[in-house]
C-alpha cells in the first residue's frame, strides 16, 4: 500500500529561509565568496522576493552602503538582482513546512507540491510575525493587521477600506498611516498606549503635519459593526493600560489596523534544536546566538528579526556577517576581514537611543554593544535671514545620514557616527534642495524671508502635483490650519518621486508652516442644496462681487429647498471675511416665503376645505 | 541529603493517566496520604501525546475484560471524577487486510462476545453502506463496537488530579524525582528536585521512563520505549464518529471533537530510546495510505505533527503490580500504546493492591511482571 | 474599498482589459486580475465578509499571508482555502464558508 522506496532528496550547500533583507544578504555573501550561487537555495513565502521590502514604499534610513534614501521596494529589486546575477536560486512561493528529523520540507503552493531537502548549512532568516490585540469585536472583517494592509495596498494595489484608525504609534503604525494617506485613505487617528511615541518624530511629523492626530494613553476598547466594521471605540488607559470608564471615544471608520508590534518568528530554528530564550528586549522568543550570527545548533545560522526585532539595516549587517560565517567554513578560506568590517557596521548601527532595547537584550547573550558618541543636541540656529537655505527638523539620534551624503557644497554635518543629529553649515549651504528630496525622514525644509512673504519649501509625496499659483491652505506641524497660501513653484523629481514644493507664506510664517492643501482636494460645501462650495464663493467675492444677493444669484446659494437656512450665514462669514466688512453693517438680503417647501396637494387640499366652508 | 519535605503513605511517580488516576483511585479509598511527582507538566509524557482510543475489542479474555471495566468507568467519568472530558462512544471500526487476520478477528470476536460485550462482523459491503466515505476496496472484513470511543486525554488527566487535589492528594509539577530510598529490602522514601519524602508506597507510572526509573530502586522491569508518531489535520464537520483501526494495514484514525483528523501507524524499523523529533518519512507514508482508503482526506492540510512513546513490553501488554525484590515498590508500566484506555481499571487496581493487598473488580495478576519467566506467554495480537 | 487608480509612489496601471478573468463569488460574477488572490480580488469588488464561523461570526481578510484561518472560503466545493494567498482561476465558483467545511467524497 505504501511507497516504500527511496525518496529523492535535493542537496545544497546552503539553504536560506526567508528572502527578507538578511536572507538576501546572506544569500549574496555566500555566494560572491563562494563564487557559485547555484549551491545556495532561497526558500520564501511571498510571491516575490525581499521581505517586507516590497510593500514599502517610503524611503529608508541608514547610510548608503545600505541603501538609505532608497525607497523599501526599490532596495528590495536591488538586493534581489544582486543576488540572481550571482547566480542564487530562488524558490519563491514555497514555505518551509518543517525542519524534520529526516529532512527539510517545503511547500510549493503554486505547483501544490512538497519537496524534501538537506543542506550542510542553514540560515534562517525567517523574520517576524505581527502581534494580535485583543479588544471586543476583534475579529470582524476590517480589523487588519498592518502587514496585511501593507500587501494589499502596495502589492495587490487595493483598498480596504476608506477611512481608518491606527492602533500603535511605533514606526510601523506611522509608516502605514503614511502609506495610506498616500494612496488617498481617510486615515482619522492613530491610539497609542503608551504615553509616548514609538517611533521616530519624523515619521511621526509626516502625518502629524498632514492633520492625523496621534492619541498618547489610549486604546482601542471595541470594534463596532455586526458583520463588519462601522466603527470603533478608543479610551484613554490608566497607567496599567486599563481603559478609564467614561473617557470613550467613537470613530466612525471602516478599517482598524493593527501596528502593535512584531515578534521573532522562531518555529523553523527551534526545530532544528537550537536553544531559544524569552528576551522581552528583543521581542519575545529568540534563538540563543553568538556574535558570528551562529545559533547553538551545528551548522544553524540565523539573522535578521529573527534574531531580535530590529531593522533593515541590521538586518542586512546581520546577513553579511552570517553569510561570510558559512563561506568561510564552506571554502575554508578566511574572510575574518570582511566579517569583522561588517561588526563595525553593526556596532555603528547600534549606538543610537532606539537601539537600547537590542543592545539590552544582547547583553543578556554575553553580546555587548557600546553606546554613545553622538551629538544629541539639536541645531538652534535657523541660519540668516533672507538666504534660501535647509532647515532640518531631526530631533532624534537615529542612525543615518543621507543628508550630509548628498550635499553637494559639504554644508551638512553628521559625521563619522551617524547617529549624530545634523548640523547645517548656512556659509556653505546654498538652498539647492537635494537633501530635502533626499531626507527619509522628510524632516528637511527650505527657507527664505523675501520682502512681503516668506518661502517654505516641502518635501512633497502625494498627488496631484500642484500647479504654480494656484491658492493652498497652509498647515503647522501638528496639521491646524494656520494661514492662506500660494504655491510658488515646483521642483518635479519624476524618478525618486519626492517632489520640492516651494510655498508663498505669510511673513514671519517661515517656521510654522510644515505643509499645505489644495482646496480643490477637500471640498467644503457651503450650500449643500446646489453643492455650491467656498472656494466657489471666494472666487465669485475676488471678482469683486461682494453684496449677498448678487453672490445668490450667480451662485443659486439660497435657491435649493433649504430656503438659505444652512448657507446664508455661512456665505455672510465668508463676505465678511473677505471683504474685511462686519456683517451687521452689510445689507439684509430678502427672506421670502415659504420658509419651507410646501406640498402643493396640501394647499389644494386646503383650498377645497374652504370651499366647503363656504 | 537534604531536610524531609514531608511524609506520605503513597508518592506515585509520573502525572500521566496512571499516577493521577491512581492518585484519585487511592483517594477514594479513603488513602489520601498520596502525592503524585511530575518532572514536567501534568499529561507531559505519553498521555498527553496519545490518540485517546478507548476499545474493548481485544484478543485474550483478560484484556477484554479490562477494558470493559475501564469503559465502565470512562461512561461514569463525568459524574464520578467530575469533568467532560469529551467522551464519545462512536465505536471502533477494526479493518483487516489480511486473509490470516480476518480469521484472527472472527474467533477474537467469539472470546468478546463469551465476555458479554456487543461486537458486529461486516462485510466490505455493508461498511460501504454504512460508511459511504471510506473506500473498502482490499478490505476482507470489519468488526464494529458501538461501546468503544475515544476521550481527550489531557482532560482526564486534569479531571483526575484535580478530583484527587480535592480529596487531599499533593500534585508535584516540574518536579523530578532523582532516588528512591530502599532500606532492608523496603522503600522509605525518594529524592526529588524539592527536597527528600518520606513513604511506604512508591508507585512506578513513569510511562516512557519507567525502566531508569525501575532502576533508581534497584528494580528490573523488561520495558522498552519506541517513538511513535501521529499527525492532526485542520477541521471539517463532524461526521465521522468512530475510531478507524488496521493492524495489517497499520493505521488508526478518529475525527476528534473539534472535528479534526488525527492518525497515526507504527513503524517496524523505529530504534528503541526517547526520541522527540519527527520525520516527514511518516507523513509520507501515512498521508499517502490514509487518502487511499480515506479518499476526502485528500482536501484536507496537516495542522500538527508530534511524536509519543510506547512503553513496549515484550508481550505488548502492560506490567502491573508489586516488586518481589522490594517490598512497597509498585508499577503499571510496559502499556505498549494503549495505556489511556485502560487506565482507569488498572488504577482501581492498582490502588485496591496497595490497600487491601488484593484487587476487588478486575484481576490484574496475569499482568505482574513474573509472567515473562513462564515460557508460555500469551500475546495480545492487537496493537498497532 | 476598492482599487487604486493612481498613486504617487507605485504604478498601478493595469494593463488592457483583455486580461481580466471572471470567477463567481455566491453564484455572482467577479472581475479579477491575473495577479489577483481571492481575496483582493473580492476586497477590489468591495466584498470583505468571506465567511462564518460555526458561531455565526462573520470573519474576512486578515493577515494577508496564509498563517490565520480568518480568510477560509469553498471553492468548488473544497472547503477551508485561504482566500488571501490563493491566485483567483478563470471560472471557480468561490463561496462563504459556514462553521468547518463540509467533507468532500
Amino acid at each position: 500500500m505504501v511507497n516504500e522506496g527511496p525518496t529523492e532528496k535535493k542537496h545544497v550547500k546552503a539553504l536560506v529561509i526567508g528572502a527578507g533583507p538578511a536572507g538576501l544578504c546572506g544569500a549574496i555573501a555566500i555566494a560572491e565568496s563562494i563564487g557559485d550561487g547555484k549551491q545556495i537555495l532561497v526558500v520564501d513565502e511571498g510571491i516575490v522576493p525581499g521581505g517586507q521590502l516590497p510593500k514599502q514604499t517610503h524611503k529608508f534610513f541608514g547610510h548608503e552602503g545600505f541603501y538609505a534614501s532608497v525607497r523599501g521596494f526599490e532596495i528590495g529589486e536591488k538586493l534581489v538582482s544582486k543576488a540572481t546575477d550571482l547566480g542564487v536560486q530562488f524558490s519563491m512561493q514555497t514555505t518551509v513546512a518543517g525542519i524534520y528529523e529526516d529532512s527539510i520540507v517545503t511547500y510549493d503552493r503554486n505547483n501544490n507540491s512538497v519537496d524534501e531537502y538537506t543542506a550542510d548549512y542553514l540560515l534562517i532568516a525567517t523574520g517576524a510575525s505581527e502581534r494580535f490585540l485583543v479588544f471586543r469585536n476583534n475579529t470582524l472583517p476590517g480589523v487588519y493587521g498592518a502587514g496585511a494592509v501593507q500587501t494589499l495596498m502596495n502589492q495587490y494595489k487595493v483598498m480596504p477600506g476608506e477611512s481608518f484608525l491606527i492602533v500603535g504609534a511605533g514606526n510601523i503604525g506611522l509608516i502605514v498611516a503614511y502609506q495610506l494617506l498616500q494612496a488617498g485613505a481617510n486615515v482619522k487617528a492613530i491610539v497609542e498606549a503608551s504615553s509616548k511615541i514609538g517611533g521616530y518624530m519624523v515619521h511621526a511629523n509626516k502625518i502629524m503635519r498632514l492633520g492625523v492626530p496621534i492619541m498618547l494613553n489610549h486604546t482601542i476598547v471595541s470594534a463596532l459593526g455586526e458583520e463588519r466594521v462601522q466603527g470603533a471605540i478608543v479610551a484613554r488607559v490608566d497607567e496599567h493600560f486599563k481603559p478609564i470608564p467614561g473617557t470613550e471615544k467613537e470613530f466612525v471608520v471602516d478599517t482598524i489596523c493593527l501596528a502593535v508590534g512584531l515578534q521573532p518568528s522562531v518555529e523553523l530554528v527551534a526545530q532544528t534544536g537550537a536553544e531559544i530564550k524569552y528576551i522581552s528586549e528583543l521581542g519575545g522568543y529568540v534563538p540563543i546566538r553568538d556574535e558570528n550570527m551562529k545559533t547553538t545548533a551545528d551548522n544553524v545560522y540565523i539573522a535578521g528579526d529573527l534574531s531580535g526585532i530590529e531593522e533593515a539595516s541590521t538586518a542586512m549587517i546581520e546577513g553579511y556577517i552570517a553569510g561570510y560565517n558559512i563561506a568561510q567554513k564552506i571554502t575554508g578560506q578566511d574572510l575574518s576581514e570582511k566579517i569583522s568590517t561588517m561588526k563595525d557596521e553593526l556596532i555603528e548601527f547600534r549606538k543610537g537611543p532606539f537601539a537600547s532595547k537590542v543592545r539590552e537584550g544582547l547583553k543578556k547573550m554575553n553580546i555587548l554593544f557600546p553606546s554613545g558618541g553622538y551629538r544629541e543636541r539639536t541645531q538652534q540656529s535657523t541660519g540668516p535671514n533672507g538666504k534660501l537655505r535647509a532647515v532640518i527638523e531631526c530631533p532624534q539620534a537615529i542612525p543615518c545620514n543621507p543628508c550630509e551624503t548628498s550635499c553637494p557644497t559639504g554644508a551638512i554635518n553628521v559625521g563619522k557616527n551617524i547617529n549624530s543629529i545634523p548640523y547645517v553649515d548656512y556659509d556653505k549651504c546654498i538652498g539647492c534642495g537635494v537633501c530635502v528630496m533626499k531626507c527619509p525622514g522628510l524632516a528637511i525644509f527650505l527657507l527664505q524671508e523675501k520682502e512681503d512673504y516668506s518661502i517654505v519649501g516641502i518635501p512633497y509625496e502625494f498627488l496631484p502635483i500642484p500647479e504654480n499659483g494656484t491658492i493652498v491652505k497652509l498647515f503647522d506641524k501638528d496639521g491646524r490650519y494656520v494661514a492662506d497660501g500660494q504655491i510658488d513653484k515646483v521642483s518635479v523629481n519624476r524618478k525618486e518621486k519626492t517632489h520640492l514644493v516651494f510655498l508663498r507664506v505669510p511673513k514671519g510664517m517661515e517656521n510654522i508652516v510644515r505643509h499645505f492643501d489644495l482646496a480643490i482636494n477637500s471640498e467644503e460645501y457651503v450650500c449643500r442644496c446646489e453643492e455650491v462650495s467656498r472656494q466657489d464663493v471666494e472666487k465669485v467675492i475676488d471678482s469683486g462681487i461682494t453684496d449677498y444677493e448678487e453672490i445668490r444669484r450667480i451662485l443659486r446659494i439660497g435657491m435649493g429647498p433649504c430656503g438659505g437656512k444652512t448657507c446664508r450665514n455661512v456665505v455672510l462669514q465668508i463676505i465678511a471675511e473677505k471683504t474685511k466688512i462686519p456683517i451687521s453693517e452689510s445689507k439684509l438680503g430678502a427672506f421670502r416665503p415659504p420658509v419651507i417647501p410646501l406640498p402643493i396637494d396640501a394647499i389644494v387640499k386646503s383650498r377645497k376645505g374652504v370651499d366647503k366652508d363656504e | 541529603m537534604s531536610d524531609v519535605n514531608g511524609t506520605y503513605d503513597v508518592c506515585i511517580i509520573g502525572g500521566g493517566i496512571t499516577g493521577t488516576a491512581l492518585a484519585y483511585s487511592l483517594c477514594k479509598l479513603g488513602e489520601t496520604s498520596v502525592a503524585v511527582f511530575e518532572k514536567s507538566y501534568l499529561s507531559s509524557g505519553s498521555t498527553g501525546r496519545c490518540g485517546g482510543g478507548i476499545r474493548q475489542q481485544w484478543s485474550t479474555k483478560n484484556n477484554v475484560r479490562l477494558a470493559m471495566r475501564s469503559v465502565k468507568l470512562f461512561e461514569n467519568f463525568e459524574e464520578d471524577v467530575g469533568m467532560d472530558i469529551e467522551y464519545y462512544q462512536g465505536g471502533y471500526l477494526m479493518l483487516s487486510y489480511d486473509e490470516e487476520e480476518a480469521e484472527q478477528f472472527e474467533k477474537n470476536v467469539e472470546i468478546q462476545r463469551e465476555e458479554g460485550l456487543d461486537v458486529e462482523i461486516l462485510t466490505p459491503k455493508q461498511v460501504s453502506e454504512r460508511y459511504p466515505y471510506i473506500n473498502t476496496q482490499d478490505l476482507i472484513v470489519a468488526t464494529f463496537c458501538q461501546t468503544d470511543g475515544h476521550a481527550n486525554p489531557h482532560k482526564a488527566v486534569i479531571g483526575y488530579a484535580q478530583a484527587a487535589k480535592r480529596m487531599g492528594a499533593d500534585i508535584y509539577t516540574h518536579t523530578e524525582v532523582l532516588g528512591v530510598d530502599v532500606e532492608n529490602g523496603k522503600v522509605v522514601g525518594i529524592q526529588t528536585t524539592r527536597g527528600y519524602f518520606k513513604c511506604n508506597v512508591v508507585v512506578n507510572a513513569s510511562g516512557p521512563w519507567s525502566r531508569q526509573v525501575a532502576e533508581l530502586a534497584g528494580v528490573e522491569l523488561p520495558t522498552e520505549s519506541y517513538r511513535h508518531q501521529i499527525f492532526v489535520t485542520e477541521p471539517l464537520e463532524n461526521f465521522f464518529p468512530m475510531m478507524a483501526i488496521s493492524f495489517a494495514g497499520n493505521f488508526y484514525m478518529r475525527q476528534a471533537h473539534h472535528g479534526q483528523f488525527i492518525m497515526g501507524q507504527g513503524d517496524k524499523d523505529e530504534k528503541p530510546g526517547i526520541n522527540y523529533n519527527v520525520t516527514f518519512k511518516f507523513e509520507k507514508e501515512l498521508a499517502e495510505k490514509m487518502v487511499g482508503i480515506f479518499p476526502f482526506l485528500k482536501n484536507l492540510r496537516i495542522m500538527r505533527h508530534w511524536s509519543g512513546m510506547y512503553n513496549m513490553s515484550p508481550d505488548a501488554q502492560p506490567i502491573i503490580g508489586q516488586s518481589d525484590k522490594v517490598k512497597g515498590y509498585f508499577y503499571a508500566v510496559g502499556y505498549s500504546g494503549h495505556g489511556f484506555m485502560v487506565a482507569p481499571a488498572v488504577s482501581e487496581a492498582l490502588s485496591e493492591l496497595i490497600v487491601f493487598g488484593k484487587t476487588l473488580h478486575t484481576d490484574v495478576s496475569y499482568l505482574n511482571v513474573d509472567r515473562f519467566s513462564n515460557e508460555d506467554v500469551e500475546k495480545e495480537k492487537n496493537v498497532v | 474599498m476598492g482599487r487604486l487608480v493612481e498613486h504617487p509612489i507605485l504604478n498601478v496601471k493595469v494593463s488592457g482589459a483583455a486580461e481580466h478573468m471572471v470567477f463567481y463569488f455566491e453564484d455572482q460574477p467577479i472581475f479579477a486580475l491575473p495577479s489577483d488572490t481571492i481575496a483582493s480580488a473580492l476586497i477590489a469588488s468591495g466584498i470583505d465578509i468571506f465567511g462564518f464561523t460555526e458561531h455565526e461570526h462573520a470573519r474576512g481578510f486578515f493577515c494577508a499571508i496564509g498563517k490565520c484561518s480568518s480568510c477560509l472560503v469553498e471553492v468548488d466545493g473544497v472547503p477551508n482555502v485561504r482566500a488571501c494567498i490563493t491566485p483567483v482561476r478563470e471560472g471557480i465558483s468561490v463561496r462563504r464558508q459556514i462553521g468547518r467545511g463540509k467533507p468532500k467524497w
